[in-house]
């Protein structure tokens, strides 16, 4: 290797270059020198494959012939109607019937006659018991009557705006009162849910 | 025979609350413009029972028999089965003096079974029905008297006396009198409580004159507006003098007349 062959090789490290023009690569220059080539991301088009009529019309009635299948399944099940448990006397009752009847001698005439009295009794506290109700509604509207026309007496603009609807008031709930009064700071035992909802065919 | 004397009662109570109206009607149209009314506010905050009240004598008496004859018409279940199945075993195995069979021995008996589930309930305790509020007779308590309605009552100057009233208030200008019922109540017994008013208009009216030094200024009297409320939860003040009280206690503490307005549209439990 010839001595000037040594030089060419390092020219490119030396910081003055006279014989060279330096060559740039910048984005900062106007107009750029360079351009870049768009990517296409794709490949050519496949060609279509060309189906037999015969196999895409054999593969439409298949899937008709399924829906219509299907279909028929459906309204099969349409007439037949979910049972009502509560309407029906389970099977069990009736093969057991002689082992669950309770052998209960006939009730003597005393404890008829007491039943009968004892439901005339009640009716007539039940009939009480309703017209009191429906007094005590006659004597509260009665009252708020009173109210209002005691209050158009005094003032016509009061008295519309009381009579408006309280809307507040609509999605009313209440829970009405029970047995026992809850107790305090009861926590209550974990339990599990378990959905035992039959499900019958053809439901959706 | 039941309808017609249903018929009958209603009819005439209805009747006789028209002829009622329309003599107050008269009278107000007798009242003359010139009258000038104070207008008031009153709000009667109920608590509703909380437990059901015990049945009475009938109640029970009928309620039994409707039981016994649920259990005349029923068939043994499958527990009932089962005990006189295990009687019947039993008897068997006497007789015949055998040897136990262990596996009949280990498994639980029906028998075992009501007793384990009766010894469950006597362990569950119950909160009592009378509290120590009932015991104690504490009647700033709203856990006294679990099946009655109890109404809210707070110590009030009404000219130079104090009464026990439902909180009430003067209304100002550009109130309704339903706005004024809240005023009222939220600043008489604090912001602490929360309340459902039922409906904007007055459930009741009690008017009275004033003395006649006041009324010689223009003023004839007031005109109290009673609405009802329905307790939520949270509590009155305490620098507030304040009761619950039910029906037979309300009427031995209110004013006569006010008790006699109220009485018409507080429910009887």
């Amino acid at each position: 290797m010839s001595c000037s062959g040594i030089l060419t090789a390092f020219s490119r490290l030396t910081i003055y270059n006279r014989s060279n023009p330096i060559r740039n690569i910048s984005t900062n220059t106007i107009p750029v020198f360079f351009r870049i080539t768009d990517s296409l991301l794709a490949e050519p088009l496949k060609k279509k494959k060309k189906l037999d009529p015969a196999i895409v019309k054999q593969r439409e009635e298949r899937k008709k012939r399924k829906l219509e299948k299907l279909i028929k399944r459906l309204e099969k099940h349409a007439k037949q109607l979910k049972p009502v448990d509560e309407m029906e006397i389970p099977l069990k009752l009736i093969d057991e019937r002689k082992i669950r009847l309770r052998q209960i001698s006939p009730l003597s005439p005393e404890v008829i006659d007491e039943r009968v009295l004892l439901q005339k009794e009640w009716a007539k506290y039940k009939l009480n018991q309703n017209l009191a109700n429906i007094q005590k509604l006659d004597y509260i509207m009665y009252s708020q009557q009173r109210a209002l026309d005691e209050l158009k007496a005094v003032s016509e603009d009061l008295y519309n705006e009381a009579i408006q609807l309280d809307i507040r008031m609509l999605p009313h709930t209440t829970t009405g009162p029970v047995r026992t009064p809850p107790i305090e700071n009861y926590d209550s035992p974990d339990g599990d849910y378990t959905d035992i909802t039959r499900k019958f065919e053809g439901e959706t | 025979m039941f309808r017609q004397s249903l018929r009958f009662c209603t009819g005439f109570s209805f009747s006789k609350a028209k002829a009622l109206l329309q003599h107050d009607a008269r009278w107000l149209a007798t009242e003359s413009a010139n009258i000038k009314w104070d207008l008031m506010s009153a709000v009667c905050l109920e608590r509703h029972p909380i437990i059901s009240k015990p049945l009475n004598e009938l109640e029970a008496k009928y309620q039994a028999m409707l039981n016994q004859i649920e259990y005349e018409n029923s068939m043994k279940s499958d527990h009932e089965i089962r005990i006189e199945l295990e009687k019947q075993l039993l008897q068997s195995q006497n007789q015949q003096n055998t040897e136990i069979d262990l596996d009949v021995v280990i498994k639980q008996t029906a028998q075992d079974f009501v007793d384990a589930s009766e010894e469950e309930v006597k362990n569950f305790k119950f909160a009592p029905k009378i509290t120590e509020a009932d015991e104690k007779n504490v009647k700033t308590s709203l856990k006294r008297k679990l099946d009655k309605n109890l109404v809210l009552l707070v110590e009030q100057n009404v000219g130079n006396k104090t009464y026990w009233i439902p909180p009430q208030g003067l209304r100002s200008d550009g109130e309704t009198l339903r706005q004024t019922a809240e005023r009222v109540l939220s600043n008489i017994c604090g912001q602490g409580l929360t309340v459902q008013f039922y409906g904007n208009a007055p459930i009741g009216v009690y008017k009275y004159r004033y003395p006649k030094d006041i009324r010689d200024q223009g003023l004839y009297g007031a005109k109290i507006f009673y609405f009802l409320a329905k307790y939520i939860n949270g509590n009155v003040e305490e620098t507030v003098k304040y009761q619950w009280l039910d029906k037979e206690e309300l009427q031995a503490i209110l004013p006569q007349g006010i008790h006699k307005s109220m009485s018409q549209f507080l429910i009887a439990d």
